[in-house]
């Protein structure tokens, strides 16, 4: 029985002894609730070469990881909230220079007015800072999408950070039976980083300039990188199942959708609320589906789509706001439709609002009675 | 008033414009492209703005923007101009400009010719004339104008930076029949108007190709800017900095380089002592290549390192900062530890016979000199034993035998032979003279001055250095009463410190000036009043009182006056007198040289000895011509007098360079950077308890305890390697090799922060070319 925070800090810590005989593993570290449990656990770790750095702001604390990972250091943070609002600059240096860190964020809405609770608008604002984004829906797919991540971070067709989200309390601080792997596995699944690009005996800058042409030309190679985790992380799941027996999501899962009349869409713990409200439903005679995104970035244009097929309506559940606009995930995701469905949004569970099937079978009832889609609609405000 | 009605209005003003003005813009190509070429700080933006604001102020649209690099001053900049007699909304750079305008020569090499169409206007500032460009720009109406001369005599920016473009827009005016007075108005408007006298002067001295050859191609010219191909090597795949292509040093105005300035106290050091650099050595732990420094200048580090006043130390930089650098100290340490180490000698030379004459620090430095150099050396000396003043003349508590010894065996174990007991007279000296090839005559100040006042042959009355002398040979004597020292210098010191060991009662110094105008050591003056001495200052001695023998000194009260060519206040002698009671008088008010040694018709100049207007072998070195009255400036002299005799000897030109006075420049406080050292107190000699001083003549300094004194050292005007050069080159241009710094020329854009960040003044800029 343990919390996604320390699941999480468990798959870092067994990761970073899995680089030992490489260039070790690196952490720097600064709390935020509700990520502050995991860094703390993370610090009692005892990790073979390993470094904890404790830092004043969590600017630096991605600025530790940083230079570790350039030098070759396995590398890990966790914060969430305004924490990383404040470390974005450096989140942006870590994805630009390659450097294959990875980041639990416990996600929590941004102030002011403070609030520690859950909602996703913290890692969406940095949805096109370079990172691979991993939305969890329990505590098991935490530690799980951590080693994951580490593995898809490292490969040489994509050497890209990852971000691994689970949204504040609901999993950070929720305690559920979790399995943990033994060492053995873990080394067996990571075996030791080999950045190419690291700092070695020859001396150099990182992060000069570049002319127009040369950003250009970066840019549109991380792009690339990003068209390449999709067959990495396909080949990590096959030898994670084979080595710990369980199988990773798929980048988007599908539930009863097959002949179904209407699909919930939605990222992290609502999919699992989702999921019970289309069994209810479908006890009661409603053809409803629902489709959980679990990779945001690189988006999976191919596999939503797919998904999406012959459904002719669906409800997108954005646990965020793009202010001015609607929610995130609608805003990716309604141009994969069928041409002629309808694809409404629903913005729901801000800042910890508390996301119940009654909540869902609103947007159910509300979605199935559209003639056409409309401007995102706002559940449960003021509950 | 709305938009709608206002826009025809404007339209209506421009078109009233630019009737006014069709004499002028029928000769301009519309829609007009310019295109300026610059180095940053030349001011090329705005000499493209210049332009579109004097075509706009002929009635046509214009717009401009320049084009920046990612550098600085010196870095190529583009700007743009458009000219239309239509609102202009294209909003790219201009590739295949009308008009090309290029402030600096150096730029025709890196592509500023691209795109430009055969018949376009290139006007060029450079110094060379339109003739020099024979043959090449042919298919262009191609111009030079020599703006930077202009604006520099009219004083447009710096020296360093000329800002052209106002001058360079005249010529432009010219050229393409532009009225002066749109000129004028222009810079007016933009508060330029003092620059327009050098734009009117271009537009005087602009000369333009008389025709245009279609056919030709110049062979800079390249094609548009095409769009690049250009590899991009992934980040994951960087593994070294790339070479950067842009040879950045092009831009360079000024050059740092390394020198090596004249730290204050070499520049002060009589004796002419390489104090940074056995400073230096000592601080790397290397005592025998300090050793190799020191005794380069200097044989007797033993003694200096006693008994010198140090004028380095009063000129230390790190006395402005924390307390000098105890170089004495230091130099002593030297002396008396190098024990090791063995003087060096020419063996090569061919071997001359040197006489010298005197056996204190001038001959001995003399001898020493010549010695090294390979000659044969023999010195001349009344004493039984070498060291002339500073054997006899100065007690043991301050210069032990021992340590005496010491520096004067390293003389001997040179080969230099020693007469003692040898009178040098007139006789004698002409003697030398036709034996020796050289000779050196150092025989200092050997008569002590008397002063001319009643009672001075009274007994007990006694020449300082006699009594010292006499005390120093004879051992100990006994002395009761009061003794009254006359003087102020460091025999005064020596007499009354000499009397308190031989159990004077009451020992007195009588001088006429302050404490602070005495010329002894600072720090003899606090030991002697450590030991009980009392100084009466300010009084002016006018009689011994006495019958039979000694009872008193009559004391005149001194007021100061004006300052004297020593820049001390000279005293002025009054009336008002008073009495003190003693039982011995010691003078001690100087000395002078004994020049009736001299044979008659010998006269001196340059410290040499001339015979009916002809130099011959004889040398004076020494006290005996200077009256310096410090063992440093003996050395220094001796040393100096020395190489001009080997000069004579080795019949090579006079080595006057040692006494050109063209030194390098000093390195002064203000030229160092004090916030890069860590304050650090110096270290102070150790010195022998009062109690036990007083009871004999056991020695009272005992040196410092340890060398790391030299660790304060701040090498100043001397490159230490510390590095910060390179840590702080923005370029990351600057390499070591060992101990040496090199600059990376093609990159280097002379920002010149390595220069204004060395701690120690050992990098300078220098104009470039």
């Amino acid at each position: 029985m343990i919390t996604g925070n320390h699941a999480a800090a468990m798959a870092a810590a067994m990761a970073g002894r899995a680089n030992r005989s490489g260039r070790g593993f690196c952490s720097g570290v600064y709390p935020i609730t509700p990520s502050t449990e995991c860094m703390e656990f993370l610090c009692l770790q005892d990790i073979e070469k390993g470094h904890v750095v404790k830092v004043e702001s969590e600017h630096s604390a991605m600025a530790v990881c940083v230079g570790a990972s350039a030098a070759g250091a396995r590398t890990f943070t966790t914060t969430g909230g305004n924490g990383l609002i404040y470390m974005s600059e450096n989140v942006t240096v870590a994805a630009y220079l390659r450097l294959p860190v990875v980041m639990v964020v416990g996600n929590r809405a941004i102030g002011p007015p403070w609030n520690i609770w859950t909602d996703h608008s913290d890692s969406l604002t940095l949805r096109d800072s370079g990172w691979v984004q991993i939305y969890c829906w329990n505590n098991q797919e935490v530690f799980d999408a951590v080693l994951m991540a580490f593995r898809i971070a490292e490969d040489h067709r994509t050497l890209l950070p990852v971000m691994v989200c689970q949204e504040g309390f609901v999993l950070s601080h929720t305690m559920t039976l979790t399995e943990i792997a033994y060492q053995a596995q873990v080394d067996k699944f990571l075996p030791p980083l080999q950045l190419p690009h690291r700092l070695a005996t020859t001396p150099r800058a990182l992060g000069t300039f570049d002319t127009s042409h040369m950003i250009e030309a970066h840019r549109e190679q991380h792009h690339a990188a990003m068209g390449m985790v999709w067959s990495a992380y396909r080949e990590a799941q096959a030898d994670f199942e084979r080595i710990f027996g369980r199988h990773p999501p798929d980048p988007v899962v599908t539930y009863r959708t097959d002949d179904a009349q209407l699909a919930l869409v939605s990222m992290g713990t609502i999919a699992e609320t989702a999921n019970q409200v289309v069994d209810d439903l479908r006890g009661r005679g409603l053809k409803v589906g629902s489709i959980r995104v679990c990779m945001f970035r690189p988006f999976p244009f191919d596999a939503l789509k797919q998904a999406f097929a012959g459904i002719p309506r669906i409800a997108v559940i954005d646990r965020d706001i793009s202010l001015g606009f609607g929610g995130a995930l609608w805003g990716e995701a309604r141009g994969l439709a069928e041409p002629g469905a309808i694809v409404q949004n629903f913005v729901t569970g801000l800042g910890g609002g508390d996301v119940r099937p009654e909540h869902i079978e609103e947007m159910v009832t509300e979605a199935l009675g559209l003639t056409t889609s409309g401007p995102p609609v706002f559940i449960g405000v003021g509950e | 008033m709305n938009a709608k009605s206002k826009d025809p209005e404007r339209k209506g003003y421009r078109s009233l414009l630019r009737a006014e003005n069709e004499a002028v813009l029928a000769n301009i190509p519309l829609p007009l492209e310019i295109r300026v070429h610059g180095r940053g700080g030349q001011g090329g933006v705005t000499c493209a703005k210049l332009c579109a604001l004097v075509y706009s102020r002929l009635g046509l649209f214009a717009q401009t923007f320049g084009d920046y690099g990612m550098e600085r001053a010196g870095a190529p900049v583009r700007a743009y101009t458009r000219i239309d007699r239509n609102p202009i909304k294209n909003r790219n750079k201009i590739y295949s400009p009308g008009h090309l305008l290029i402030l600096d020569p150096s730029l025709l090499e890196s592509g500023a010719m691209g795109g430009v169409r055969p018949g376009s206007l290139v006007l060029l500032n450079t110094p060379d004339p339109l003739a020099f460009f024979h043959g090449a720009y042919e298919e262009f109406r191609f111009a030079v104008v020599n703006a930077t001369q202009i604006a520099r005599k009219h004083r447009i920016g710096t020296s360093a930076v000329v800002i052209v473009n106002t001058t360079f827009v005249g010529a432009y005016a010219r050229v393409v029949g532009l009225p002066l007075e749109s000129l004028k108005e222009t810079y007016s408007s933009l508060g330029l108007i003092n620059d327009f006298e050098a734009a009117r002067e271009a537009y005087d001295s602009v000369t333009a190709g008389e025709n245009i050859n279609p056919a030709a191609v110049s062979p800079m010219v390249t094609s548009p800017g095409s769009r690049s191909s250009l590899d991009v090597i992934p980040l994951t795949e960087l593994t070294q900095d790339l070479p950067t292509p842009l040879k950045t040093g092009s831009w360079r105005t000024q050059s740092p380089r390394y020198v090596t300035l004249k730290s204050p106290c070499n520049h002060a050091c009589p004796a002419g002592n390489d104090i940074v650099g056995f400073v230096q050595k000592l601080e790397n732990q290397d005592l025998d290549a300090a050793a190799e420094i020191l005794f380069g200048t200097q044989p007797l580090p033993s003694v200096c390192g006693r008994v010198c006043p140090a004028p380095c130390m009063a000129a230390c930089n790190r006395g402005q900062y924390d307390g000098a650098v105890n170089i004495r100290g230091l130099e002593r340490w030297i002396g008396d530890h190098a024990t090791n180490y063995s003087v060096t000698k020419n063996m090569s030379a061919s071997s001359k016979k040197v006489a010298v004459a005197g056996a204190g620090p001038a001959g001995v430095s003399a001898a020493y000199t010549l010695a090294r150099a390979g000659h044969q050396v023999v010195i001349f000396d009344n004493q039984a034993k070498l060291g002339g003043i500073l054997r006899n003349g100065i007690p043991a508590y301050r210069l032990p035998e021992e340590a005496l010894d010491r520096d004067l065996n390293r003389l001997l174990a040179l080969g230099v032979e020693h007469r003692p007991h040898q009178v040098i007279t007139s006789v004698e000296l002409e003697r030398l003279a036709a034996e020796f090839d050289a000779v050196i005559l150092a025989t200092g100040q050997a008569d002590s001055i008397a002063p001319e006042f009643p009672g001075i042959d009274l007994p007990g009355v006694e020449q300082g250095l006699t009594f010292l002398n006499r005390v120093k040979t004879d051992g100990k004597e006994r002395i009761r009463g009061t003794v009254a020292v006359i003087g102020g210098g460091n025999t005064a010191l020596d007499c009354a410190g000499t009397a308190v060991r031989c159990g004077a009662e009451r020992v007195m110094i009588v001088y006429r000036r302050g404490r602070l105008e005495m010329p002894a050591i600072k720090e003899e003056i606090e030991d002697i009043l450590l030991e009980g001495v009392e100084l009466i200052l300010y009084r002016q001695p006018v009689r011994i009182i006495g019958t039979g023998s000694v009872t008193g000194l009559e004391l005149a009260e001194v007021q100061l006056g004006a300052p004297d060519g020593s820049g001390r206040r000279r005293p002025v002698v009054t009336k008002k007198l008073s009495r003190i009671a003693c039982d011995h008088v010691l003078i001690a008010i100087g000395q002078r040289p004994n020049m009736g040694i001299l044979p008659s018709g010998w006269l001196v100049r340059n410290q040499r000895v001339h015979y009916d207007e002809q130099p011959v072998n004889i040398w004076l070195a020494g006290d005996l011509t200077t009256g310096d009255g410090t063992v440093a400036h003996a050395i220094g002299n001796g040393r100096r007098i020395a190489n001009e005799a080997l000069s004579f000897l080795e019949e090579r030109a006079s080595c006057s360079m040692e006494l050109s006075s063209s030194v390098p420049e000093v390195v002064t406080a203000d030229g160092m950077r004090f916030s890069c050292f860590t304050t650090k107190k110096a270290h102070q000699d150790r010195r022998l308890d009062v109690a036990s001083r007083i009871e004999g003549f056991s020695e009272v300094n005992l040196g410092l305890p340890i060398e790391n004194e030299s660790q304060r050292c701040l090498s100043c005007g001397n490159c230490a390697h510390c590095d910060t050069c390179l840590i702080y080159c923005p370029e990351g241009i600057i390499t070591r090799l060992n101990q040496d710094y090199f600059i990376n020329l093609d990159y280097c854009k002379g920002c010149g922060v390595c220069v204004w960040e060395c701690p120690r003044h050992a990098m300078e800029m220098s104009p470039q070319g």
